[in-house]
C-alpha cells in the first residue's frame, strides 16, 4: 500500500512546497490538475490555450517534483458540466483529460482521477454522454497505460447533500464493469471518497467490500459530515465518521492501492508560518491509517507472539486474533496478577521477557504505550509492537471493569 | 382497502400515528379527532407502551408480562373506537429494539420470546395486516452487516410462522446507527440487499411474512436517493413512515418543514419520493410517523396540526393520482 497527500506545492512558486514535503517526509503526493473551464461564449481556439497552458505549467511542476524524488501517486480531474447554451463540455473534459494523460506519463504515475460533475446523478441523458466520453478517454488512456478512476460523489436537494454518482456500492460496480467489459479490459478502477461516505452516511464497510478489487485508491479526508470540505483525518471531534468501517473494509479486501490524504481545507485553515508541522501530523496520521489496516502483517512477523498486558485490549486480541495468531502467554505489571490466567492465557511476570527466543514479539495491549516500551527496551527487549482494539473486526458487547469477576484464576 | 375512489379515480388513504393522538383512557376521542382531520387509517403505535430510550438503559416495564386475554381485554376499547369512528388500522410498530447489545439474557429473551410474539397477537387482535419491526443494530459488535443480519433472520424466522399464520406481514425498515454526533446507515438502508432477502423469506415461507416500511425521514439523514430506493424495492413496499427532518437529525416532523438555502426549496427530495410512488403503482396508505409534531405545536392546536398533515396527505395522494 501507497501513502500519499494531496499537493500542498503552489504552482506558481513550487520550491517552499517542496521543501516542506521533504522535511515531513512525505515523498509521495497526488495533484489536482486546475483549469478554469471556459465560456460557452469562448472559442475551440481558447480551449486549445488554455490546454497548452496546463500542458507548460504542470508539466513544469512535475519536472520539479520528479528532481526531488516525489513521486506522483494520480492526477485528479474534474469534468465541466455542459449548459444550456450547447458548450460541449465533453469535448473540453476529454481534450484536458488526454492532456493530462501526457502529463501522467511525464510523472510516471499510472492513474487518472476523474470527477464528473454533481448534477449528473439525477440526468439519463447527461449519464449516456459521460458513459461515452469516459470510453473514448479510455481508449486513449490504454496506450499510455494508466487507470482511470471514478469516484463517490454528492448531489445536492434543496441544498442538501445526498448520494450522487456512484456513492452507492452497487451503481458504482455498475458503472465500472460496464465499461470494464465494452473496453475489454480493468480500464477503470475505483477511488473511494471517504469523505463523501461520510457526508452520505454509508456502511463504509459494506461499501468497500463490495466494491473489492476494483478499488485501487482511498481518499482519507474527515468533515463533519454537514459540508463538503477536507480536514485532517481525526480533526473533526464528533463528526462520527466511520473509521471503523473504513478500516474493516481495507481490511477485508486487503487494499493495497494508494491511500492518499486530502487535508486542503486544514492547510487553508493553518497559518502558513505553522504548516510544516502540519504535514508533519499528516505523515503521522497516513502512517498509522495504514498501519491499522496493515495490523495483521505485524503479527505475521513473528513466530510467537507474547502480550503485554491483560486487561481488555488483550480480551479483544484473544477474540480476533487468538486462534490465527495465539500468543505463548501475557505479561503485566500488576503482581496481583502473575500466575493467573486470563481468556484462557496464562499471565505471567515481565521479567520472564528477558529470555524470551528470537523470534518472539511482545505486543503492547496497553495504552500506556511508550512508557511500557521504555520498561522493555530498559530490559534490552527489541521486538517490540504495538496492538490496537481501536478498530477490531468486532467487539465484545461489554468492557471489563479493572476486576474482571470472569477470567482470573490462581494456578 | 387502502384506495378510495374520487371523482371516478382511486386516491391513496391517508394515515398517522396514534401516540399523541389517541389515548388509553378515552380513545374513542383520539380516533374522532383523527376522523375529522382527514385520516381514514391509523399507524398503532404500539412501540410507545414499551420505551425505547428505557430498553437502552436495561429498564423494562411489565406491560407484556400481562396475558394475551389480558392485552386484548386492554386494547378492546381502541379497537371498538377505531370501528366505530371508520379509522382502518393499517400499520402498528412492534417495541424496539427487540434485542439490546450488553443487557442480560433475561432481558433479551423478554423481548424475543414475549414481547414480540405478544405484539403480533396484538396486531391480529387489531386485525393489522402490517407490523414494523426494527431489524438489529449489531454490526459493531459483530463485524458486518451480513452477520447482523443473520441475527436479525433468526428473530424474523421466530416470528414469521405467527405472521403466516395470522395473515400479518412483518415490514423491516430503513434505519440510522449514531456514530458521535452523526446519524449514518444502519440496518436495511441497501434496497437490493433487502429485496433479495424479502423474496427469499417469502419463498422459504410460501406466503407474504416479509415487506418493507419505507423511512423517508431515516432516508433522508442519510441521503439515499428517494426514487432509486422504492423503485427497487417495488411492490415489496408495503407501509410508510412519513416525515421531515433537516438531515441531521430525527426529528419526525411534517413534510415541507425543512429547507438549507436562500431559495427555500425543500432539502428533504419530496419529489423524488413521488415519483417512486408513482412508479411502482403504490396503493397502500400514505402514513405519517410525526408524532413529535404533536407536541412541538401547543395542545390548542393540535386539531389544526393533524388537519394540516392530513392536508399534505391529500397533496400527496392528488399528485398520485397521474
Amino acid at each position: 500500500m501507497n501513502v500519499s497527500c494531496q499537493s500542498i506545492i503552489n504552482i506558481e512558486r513550487p520550491n517552499q512546497g517542496i521543501i516542506d514535503l521533504r522535511d515531513a517526509g512525505i515523498n509521495r503526493i497526488f495533484m489536482p490538475v486546475h483549469v478554469k473551464p471556459s465560456e460557452p461564449a469562448e472559442t475551440e481556439q481558447k480551449n486549445k490555450e488554455l490546454i497548452e497552458i496546463t500542458r507548460e505549467r504542470y508539466g513544469s511542476l512535475i519536472e520539479k517534483c520528479g528532481e526531488n524524488n516525489i513521486q506522483i501517486a494520480f492526477l485528479r480531474i474534474s469534468c465541466a458540466w455542459p449548459d444550456a447554451a450547447g458548450y460541449d463540455a465533453y469535448s473540453a473534459t476529454e481534450a484536458l483529460a488526454l492532456e493530462c494523460l501526457v502529463l501522467c506519463k511525464r510523472a510516471g504515475c499510472r492513474m487518472l482521477l476523474i470527477e464528473p460533475p454533481f448534477e449528473i446523478e439525477k440526468d439519463e441523458e447527461q449519464k449516456k454522454l459521460m458513459y461515452e466520453c469516459f470510453v473514448r478517454i479510455a481508449r486513449q488512456a490504454y496506450g499510455y497505460g494508466v487507470t482511470l478512476l471514478l469516484k463517490n460523489q454528492v448531489r445536492m436537494t434543496g441544498g442538501h447533500m445526498v448520494r450522487g454518482f456512484c456513492a452507492e456500492a452497487g451503481k458504482a460496480i455498475m458503472w465500472l464493469d460496464r465499461l470494464n467489459s465494452e473496453l475489454g479490459y480493468d480500464a477503470f478502477g475505483f477511488c473511494v471518497d471517504f469523505g463523501v461516505c461520510n457526508i452520505c452516511g454509508i456502511d463504509t464497510h459494506t461499501f468497500i467490500a463490495g466494491l473489492g478489487k476494483r478499488i485501487k485508491a482511498v481518499i482519507l479526508r474527515d468533515c463533519d459530515s454537514k459540508s463538503n470540505v477536507a480536514m485532517l483525518p481525526f480533526t473533526c471531534a464528533g463528526s462520527g465518521a466511520d473509521w471503523l468501517g473504513l478500516i474493516r473494509g481495507l481490511r477485508d479486501i486487503s487494499f493495497d492501492g494508494e491511500l492518499a490524504v486530502d487535508f486542503s481545507s486544514t492547510y487553508s485553515a493553518f497559518s502558513p508560518l505553522l504548516r510544516p508541522v502540519l504535514y508533519k501530523l499528516v505523515k503521522e496520521t497516513a502512517d498509522y491509517v495504514k498501519w491499522q489496516i496493515e495490523i495483521e502483517q505485524n503479527l505475521k512477523k513473528y513466530g510467537k507472539i507474547v502480550l503485554f498486558g491483560a486487561g481488555n485490549m488483550c480480551r479483544a486480541y484473544i477474540k480476533c486474533y487468538g486462534e490465527k495468531y495465539p500468543p505463548i502467554y501475557a505479561c503485566d505489571n500488576n503482581p496481583k496478577l502473575w500466575d493467573t490466567t486470563f481468556e484462557g492465557l496464562a499471565v505471567k511476570n515481565p521479567k520472564i521477557l528477558q529470555h524470551l527466543p528470537a523470534d518472539c514479539g511482545v505486543f503492547i495491549c496497553n495504552i500506556y504505550y511508550r512508557e511500557i516500551e521504555a520498561q522493555l527496551r530498559a530490559m534490552g527487549i527489541e521486538n517490540i509492537e504495538y496492538f490496537s482494539d481501536e478498530y477490531m473486526p468486532s467487539f465484545h458487547y461489554d468492557r471489563l471493569e479493572k476486576k474482571p469477576d470472569n477470567c482470573r484464576t490462581k494456578r | 382497502m387502502t384506495e378510495k375512489i374520487c371523482d371516478g379515480k382511486k386516491r391513496l388513504l391517508i394515515g398517522v400515528q396514534t401516540q399523541n393522538a389517541v389515548n388509553d383512557e378515552h380513545p374513542e376521542e383520539g380516533f374522532e379527532m383523527l376522523k375529522h382531520a382527514g385520516f381514514s387509517c391509523c399507524d398503532f403505535s404500539l412501540n410507545a407502551y414499551l420505551s425505547n430510550a428505557a430498553l437502552y438503559q436495561f429498564e423494562v416495564n411489565d406491560f407484556f408480562g400481562r396475558s394475551c386475554k389480558e392485552l386484548e381485554r386492554f386494547f378492546t376499547p381502541h379497537k371498538e373506537a377505531a370501528g366505530v369512528t371508520g379509522i382502518t388500522i393499517n400499520q402498528m410498530h412492534m417495541p424496539y429494539p427487540n434485542y439490546v447489545p450488553g443487557a442480560s439474557k433475561e432481558l433479551n429473551e423478554y423481548l424475543w420470546k414475549t414481547v414480540a410474539p405478544k405484539s403480533m397477537e396484538i396486531c391480529a387482535f387489531l386485525r393489522c395486516p402490517y407490523i414494523v419491526v426494527h431489524g438489529f443494530k449489531l454490526a459493531h459488535y459483530l463485524g458486518s452487516e451480513d452477520a447482523e443480519w443473520k441475527r436479525t433472520e433468526e428473530f424474523l424466522d421466530f416470528l414469521a410462522p405467527i405472521a403466516k399464520e395470522r395473515g400479518i406481514t412483518i415490514c423491516i425498515e430503513n434505519l440510522y446507527c449514531s456514530a458521535g454526533n452523526h446519524l449514518v446507515e444502519g440496518p436495511c438502508c441497501d434496497a437490493e440487499k433487502a429485496a433479495r432477502r424479502i423474496d427469499a423469506m417469502n419463498a422459504k415461507y410460501k406466503a407474504e411474512v416479509l415487506g418493507f416500511c419505507f423511512d423517508t425521514g431515516h432516508a433522508n439523514l442519510i441521503g439515499i436517493d428517494f426514487e432509486d430506493f422504492i423503485v427497487t424495492l417495488g411492490d415489496r413496499l408495503k407501509v410508510l413512515h412519513i416525515h421531515d427532518n433537516d438531515g441531521i437529525g430525527d426529528l419526525h416532523q411534517m413534510p415541507f418543514t425543512f429547507t438549507k438555502g436562500r431559495e427555500s426549496l425543500p432539502s428533504t427530495d419530496w419529489k423524488g419520493f413521488l415519483r417512486g410512488l408513482e412508479r411502482i403503482h403504490f396503493d397502500g396508505v400514505l402514513s405519517f410517523e410525526t408524532a413529535p409534531v404533536l407536541r412541538t405545536f401547543p395542545e390548542v392546536m393540535k386539531r389544526d396540526v393533524l388537519k394540516l398533515l392530513a392536508n399534505i396527505g391529500e397533496y400527496f395522494a392528488g399528485e398520485l393520482r397521474g
